[in-house]
């Protein structure tokens, strides 16, 4: 039950932490990667846009986390010849300086890391697209630790998905994604593919590709940065207690490229909203204090930011105030 | 060569199975024979087969002397019951058939209950790269490249996986370059570029309340069986298509050269289809 918080440089740690992050994931590039693998991406973001710097950094990031663990993301869905080497081989350094896990989706990479001893720290990115019981159980086989279960599944299907001996991370807030991140073979270096998507398509009722413009608006934070300081992308909170009663063990703030003090106010309601689940209260509890702090009430009452809409379509017989 | 056919229904099939495409297609393709017939879904659960449409296709290919190939696609814990429950009926039906898996929890299920079942690595297995805004500009690599995917290939060995699948992607090396016990197979004409839950067909006979995230689980009419709609993107002047929840994009047949070195069947899809 811990709130998991995006870094891209060791100056964010303090701030993260007294935010109420539990825990930490980054992104790190090694630093001979493009000689390598030219272009590619190494954890599904621009090293410089999104990553930590370097080793150094990371290692200052670690120091400052202290007991927190810090986890970095190698988690592109695939990589050219001679990446999964140089990975693991970095991978293994990484491990060595402190990192507490390192998050896959790659198979070559996660079996090759496998292969060397290091399952118990590894956790399967949402991009491995871990849908059911059965591939969950798969995973836990391999001996891996944790799976990031992908964003698009409803409460009741988390709810079912889970099996012993492993532990399940759950999308919390922010950056949607249109289609399925696994099953998107496009790339954000060539710029965001379904930004543009929709309206070339032809005989598609013109309601219809505008209901999907305005959800796509939506899971690109409405337009706007803020409103009162506070992230108004996709949005878990108000189904903490189901995710709760589902044993989700870690609850993810998306974006490391983002601003300090974007993150600092996402981790900050993230939060104070899981602090209202674990005292016992419910999703109306909890929507009310965020549109306290958030504002923009429209959005929350028309569940349209909801990360998990259905939290609001049935009873939670674990909790008397849904 | 040999050669695989992906049908939407279980009609007649062609004497060539190379008359189902175009004819930059159908000249560029080497002759081969016959010999599997794929049906079912890679990309939506909502699509699996019933099981008397699914034992239909088995009927066809057995006549025919094919191998029949259910296609099955990444599955909620709803689906993977549903298709618990069509793997059940088929077996009971006596129908001989092999399955397309393209979720690791579908191979686990077929391992566990079904190990009699012959299984192959579907093509959303291999994550790499299909951009129709790259395709058009991709230099596709030679032969000589090392293959990539080796630590994959002896996983799926151990499973006893007998096939792995693949469409056009822009790297060229997910398939091994020397022939193994694991099949190599090319599906062609259309490579897919992105896929999910969040279908735009779906959304078409939906209420805006139900439509997109809020309709995630709800059942869906499949407007999309025998649709598929024209994309044209200002970012690409390569044809996509949407079929159901997914975007496709035609290869070039001058694209799928080092491919086709790389595999022992080409399974040729009447049109797009998720």
């Amino acid at each position: 039950m811990k709130i998991l918080a995006p870094l891209k440089n060791s100056a964010e740690v303090m701030p993260l932490l007294q935010a109420g992050a539990d825990e930490f994931y980054c992104g790190l590039t090694p630093p001979d990667w493009q000689q390598h693998c030219g272009q590619s991406w190494a954890n599904r973001r621009g090293a410089v846009s999104a990553g930590i710097r370097d080793l150094a950094d990371f290692q200052l990031a670690v120091a400052a986390a202290a007991e927190h663990p810090v986890y970095v993301a190698l988690n592109a869905p695939w990589y050219p010849p001679g990446g999964v080497e140089l990975l693991a081989e970095f991978g293994a350094q990484l491990l060595a300086t402190g990192a507490a896990a390192l998050i896959v989706a790659d198979m070559d990479l996660l079996l090759t890391l496998t292969a060397a001893g290091y399952a118990e720290k590894l956790h399967v990115s949402s991009l491995a697209t871990c849908t059911n019981p059965a591939a969950a159980a798969f995973f836990r086989d391999l001996g891996v630790a944790r799976v990031i279960l992908p964003r698009h599944l409803t409460l009741e299907e988390i709810a079912a998905v889970g099996v012993d001996k492993l532990e399940l991370e759950a999308f919390l807030l922010n950056d949607g994604c249109v289609f399925e991140e696994g099953l998107c073979a496009t790339t954000h270096a060539a710029g965001t593919f379904c930004l543009e998507d929709g309206a070339d398509t032809t005989d598609l009722a013109t309601e219809t590709t505008e209901r999907y413009a305005f959800w796509k608006w939506t899971l690109n934070h409405c337009g706007c940065q803020t409103s009162q300081g506070y992230p108004l992308g996709p949005c878990g909170l108000c189904a903490l207690p189901r995710l709760l009663a589902s044993g989700i063990h870690s609850f993810k703030v998306v974006g490391r490229e983002a601003s300090l003090p974007r993150k600092e106010k996402a981790v900050e309601i993230a939060a104070r909203a899981l602090r209202i689940a674990r005292s016992g209260g419910g999703p109306r509890e909890i929507r009310q204090a965020v549109m306290n702090l958030r504002g923009a009430d429209s959005l929350c009452e028309g569940s349209h930011l909801c990360y998990y809409p259905d939290v609001w379509r049935q009873k939670c017989p674990e909790e008397p105030r849904c | 060569m040999e050669y695989g056919l992906r049908l939407a229904r279980p009609e007649k099939l062609p004497a060539d199975p190379r008359e189902i495409c175009q004819a930059p297609w159908r000249d560029a393709l080497p002759q081969g024979v016959l010999r599997a017939l794929y049906f079912g879904t890679e990309f939506c659960e909502d699509l699996l087969p019933s099981a008397g449409e699914a034992a239909a296709f088995c009927a066809l290919a057995d006549a025919a002397g094919l191998e029949a190939v259910l296609l099955t696609p990444i599955v909620t814990p709803r689906g993977l019951q549903r298709l618990d429950r069509l793997l059940a009926a088929l077996d009971g039906r006596g129908c001989s058939f092999s399955v397309s898996f393209n979720d690791w929890g579908v191979l686990r299920l077929l391992r566990s209950a079904y190990g009699d079942i012959p299984c192959r690595a579907g093509r959303l297995i291999n994550r790499g790269l299909r951009d129709p805004r790259l395709a058009a500009k991709a230099t596709y690599p030679s032969s000589a490249l090392p293959d990539r995917g080796e630590k994959l290939r002896t996983l799926l060995r151990s499973y006893g996986v007998r096939g792995v699948e693949t469409d056009p992607d822009l790297d060229g090396t997910y398939l091994s370059s020397q022939a193994s016990v694991l099949q190599r197979v090319l599906h062609l004409p259309y490579a897919f570029a992105t896929s999910g839950r969040n279908c735009l067909i779906k959304a078409e006979s939906a209420t805006e309340n139900d439509s997109f995230t809020k309709g995630l689980g709800k059942l869906c009419p499949a407007l999309c069986r025998d649709r598929c709609l024209q994309v044209q993107r200002q970012d690409t002047s390569i044809p996509l298509w949407r079929a159901g929840n997914t975007l496709f994009y035609q290869v070039s047949a001058a694209a799928v050269a080092t491919h086709l070195r790389r595999c022992d069947r080409v399974v040729l899809h009447e049109r797009p289809m998720p």
